[in-house]
């Protein structure tokens, strides 16, 4: 029995306003299209590029707030995690918002409320894997009708009239298609030990927006952490596409393929049968012109140990080429080879027509958690710069299976680190490097792909590494100027990520290796509002404090700075333009008594929550810590900087730090710049920016 | 004249108002004044394993979809403010699951052992297990230098 979605629900559904609402007016310089931002990163080819210079290097400063809106009431309790990123479309703001993930249409000048729509899922809801406000929606039109879709907590496709907020009742059934069904397998859940049919607590869900591309809606899938799973079994992460009119199912890829079908002898032992996660949890990109879409796929089961799925196991951590109308594979290619890093392939391809060695090429840019970013012909797959196979470290955990070449890009150069070496270690002082020495003692190291080790109390407790789970680039992607063909891409220098194995209690898993530190016990991690009742863990044994191993000395980062960056990328070229420090140099470093007197440039800051923005002129990207500085209270910047160069040009200050990426749009005559901003004790919000009307 | 006066005594009042408050201020507490007890951070420990680990992480580093609760970061967040707030965030937000699930005793034992964890000394009184109380409780990060 199907849980029912309550018809109406959370209708408080408004509509009202909507006779008002004025189509945008552009100002004369710029195309319609220049103004509005109607995909999740302005564009279906992932650029996050508006050709806009009302606001520029001589007045960013000036930026006042233009509306605000707090998300706690959209939902039955405040989030602190807002990632959402607003579409502006025919002279109105769309956002997903708060604990419900509602749907919000919004005034894009005054902030005023129009409609909002939300679903109550019950269990499904709160069983779901990836929960909260999510990041973001979908928009079509064929000029006449106008929809809006998102994908509910529990793993329903809504369509909405995005005139009224109220379902589309010839879309599926009612305006809802439930994706847990009709997916070439039946999503299951484990129940007293067995593995069962189970739409409501089935794992399967997603956070990232759909991607609306002609007529075809295309959604993909998310699990939870899979560092420690309970099985080596789980549900699998197809990618299916829709039309946008019917909600029929148009097509469906197989991440892991079936048996008869492409890749599945890479998976040996027929791990193809009972491996799981291989979802595609980030943005989809898609070249309408062509009819191509593009699939950034993430890890199998599980993260970090692969010894149940031995081969190369397409198509985890690969980026896959399919027809936008069948879903047919047109190429691909794996980024990672039998994937034990968590590299999954964590952001949106950027599409990129470019010019390399005087010849016009049609490229898409792969950035990556490991600092490669990745650069083929968009419609044959092959690599622009050669791209060899490498011997790497083969590793000795038990069981596991070990690929014993992976491609490296020979350009571009990697932009983040994605190794761990001595020389990457703190050394402010003789003093702090050494302390940083002994603490990356009890870790193996290594260059990028150095295997992870069994954990072990003499040592090694594990890999220790950086441009693995939280590395590099994640979730909010680049930036693409399809004008001077320059990439720009956020990446964290400094997210270590210790990556030790423990063998797993039969009570806790299945595997054979789990994610752990030896001496502790195991713990199951999960995703965020996961259902923790149904199986909370065992009582857990009593151990000190003192055990607990911290990767800082005396609250430093292991590392030296710079601790997160911003780097412009010539894709013509393959070269490094500029690379810069982004963000405030942390209040832990600069007001460390240990580093008294000493003259430390901005060191930028460690997050994977960073997104950027191209405008005509600037890369626009807030901080994702707090810092507290003599000149600003508690609180985040949003800053600009000259994209040519690199020099910052101005910047704001904001409440709390950007927890989504900053997009922006122009009506009637005025650009404005929207972030969401959560995190630590401020709850979500989406403020919007804009310059002081004349005379003000 | 009495407009003189009635000004004399809005200063007077004024100048009282600020001395009380500068007295609150330098008898209130910091987290740097021993306001948990070993014992009550190491039940928190407890508490914190089975409710808390599974995102924030075994080592309180965070995970993909939780915050660390320890590091510069997280201190950073909560410079300045209370452990009223943090402890009201906790208790209103947390477990993400079912939100309020936890006491407030298991809640102030949880903070506690974020504390310890992140370096607060312990002293000889359990931490409050009131959010109005707390409050009297700054968070700071940095050490104030003895008088």
């Amino acid at each position: 029995m199907l849980p029912k979605v309550r018809k109406t629900a959370l209708q408080w559904v408004c509509l009202i306003v909507m006779c008002s609402l004025i189509p945008a007016i552009a100002s004369a310089q710029y195309h319609a299209k220049d103004t509005e931002w109607p995909s999740y990163a302005a564009d279906t080819a992932g650029t996050r590029y508006r050709p806009l210079d009302q606001i520029n290097a001589s007045n960013f400063n000036d930026l006042e707030i233009a509306w605000r809106i707090k998300t706690d009431n959209f939902g039955d309790r405040p989030e602190y995690k807002l990632e959402g990123t607003p579409l502006m479309v025919n002279g109105v703001l769309y956002a997903t918002a708060g604990s419900r993930r509602a749907l919000i249409a919004l005034d894009p000048e005054t902030g005023e409320l129009l409609w909002i729509h939300g679903e109550h899922e019950g269990k499904r809801g709160g069983a779901a894997p990836r929960q909260l406000s999510g990041r973001g929606l979908a928009y079509w039109s064929d000029g006449r009708d106008e929809r809006i879709f998102y994908v509910t907590p529990g793993f329903r496709l809504i369509c909405l009239d995005a005139k009224t907020g109220q379902r589309v009742p010839s879309f599926g059934e009612d305006g809802i298609v439930d994706l847990k069904l009709n997916d070439d397998q039946t999503i299951s859940a484990w129940n007293n030990g067995e593995w069962v049919p189970d739409l409501e607590t089935g794992e399967i869900g997603i956070q990232s927006a759909p991607v609306v591309a002609k007529d075809t809606v295309i959604v993909g899938a998310a699990f939870r952490e899979g560092m420690t799973p309970r099985s080596m079994r789980n549900n699998k992460g197809y990618v299916r596409g829709f039309d946008v009119r019917t909600g029929k199912r148009l097509w469906i890829f197989h991440t892991i393929p079936k048996k008869g079908e492409f890749g599945y002898d890479t998976w040996l032992n027929n791990s193809a049968e009972f491996t799981g996660n291989t979802g595609v949890w980030t943005q989809i990109s898609v070249d309408e012109q062509l009819g191509l879409a593009y699939l950034p796929v993430e890890s199998p089961t599980s993260d970090f140990y692969g010894g149940h799925r031995p081969g190369n196991n397409l198509f985890g951590e690969t980026l896959v080429c399919v027809d936008l109308k069948t879903g047919e594979r047109k190429w691909h290619f794996q980024l990672v080879h039998h994937p034990l890093w968590d590299m999954d392939i964590s952001s949106g391809p950027i599409l990129a027509d470019i010019t390399v060695d005087g010849k016009a090429v049609k490229a898409v840019a792969q950035p990556s958690k490991q600092g490669f970013l990745y650069v083929f012909d968009r419609l044959t797959g092959k690599p622009i710069w050669p791209m060899p196979e490498k011997a790497v470290e083969v590793g000795n955990v038990p069981g596991e299976w070990y690929s014993p070449t992976q491609p490296m890009p020979s350009k571009p150069p990697a932009y983040s680190r994605n190794g761990v070496s001595i020389d990457d270690l703190i050394d402010f002082t003789p003093a702090l490097r050494e302390q940083a020495k002994a603490i990356a003692s009890k870790y193996h190291l290594g260059p990028v792909f150095t295997p992870p080790t069994v954990s072990k109390l003499e040592g090694p407790l594990g890999t220790l590494t950086m441009g693995t789970a939280s590395g590099g680039t994640n979730w909010p992607g680049g930036s693409y100027d399809p004008e001077t063909h320059i990439a720009y891409l956020y990446a964290c220098n400094s997210c270590i990520e210790p990556i030790g194995l423990v063998p797993a209690p039969k009570d806790v898993s299945d595997m054979n290796y789990v994610a752990g530190v030896a001496g502790r016990e195991v713990q199951i991690m999960r995703g965020p509002g996961e259902n923790a009742g149904a199986d909370s863990p065992k009582p857990p044994k009593k151990r000190a404090a003192s055990q607990y191993v911290r990767l800082d000395v005396d609250g430093l980062p292991l590392v030296k700075p710079p601790y997160g960056t911003i780097t412009a990328i010539n894709l013509d070229k393959g070269e490094i333009v500029w690379q810069i420090a982004h963000g405030e140099t942390p209040d832990v470093v600069r007001n460390s008594d240990l580093l008294k007197g000493m003259n430390i440039p901005r060191t930028g800051q460690e997050t994977y929550n960073v997104g950027t923005l191209v405008t005509k002129t600037l890369v626009i990207a807030g901080e994702a810590q707090v810092t507290t500085t003599a000149d600003h209270p508690r609180g985040a910047m949003l800053r600009a900087y000259d994209k040519a160069t690199g020099k910052e040009v101005g910047a704001v200050y904001m409440p709390a730090p950007q927890s989504g990426s900053p997009m922006t749009y122009m009506i009637h005559g005025k650009q404005y710049i929207v972030v969401a901003t959560s995190g630590g004790p401020s709850s979500g919000e989406y403020i919007a920016y804009t310059l002081p009307s004349a005379g003000e | 004249m009495r407009k003189l006066l009635v000004l004399s005594s809005f200063a007077l009042m004024a100048s009282s108002f600020c001395l009380l408050r500068a007295q609150e201020a330098s008898e209130t507490r910091s987290v740097w004044d021993g306001v948990y007890t070993e014992e009550q951070a190491k039940r928190g420990e407890e508490v914190y394993r089975k409710e808390c680990a599974a995102c924030h992480g075994d080592m309180l580093t965070g995970g993909e979809s939780a915050p660390p609760l320890t590091g510069g970061a997280f201190q950073a967040n909560w410079n300045g403010l209370t452990l009223g707030d943090l402890f009201d965030r906790i208790r209103k937000t947390m477990p993400l699951s079912k939100p309020g699930r936890l006491t407030r005793q298991q809640d102030a034992e949880v903070l506690a052992f974020m504390l310890s964890i992140n370096k607060f000394p312990a002293g000889k009184t359990e931490l409050y297990r009131q959010s109005e109380m707390l409050k009297e409780i700054r968070f700071e990060t940095k050490k104030p230098a003895k008088n």
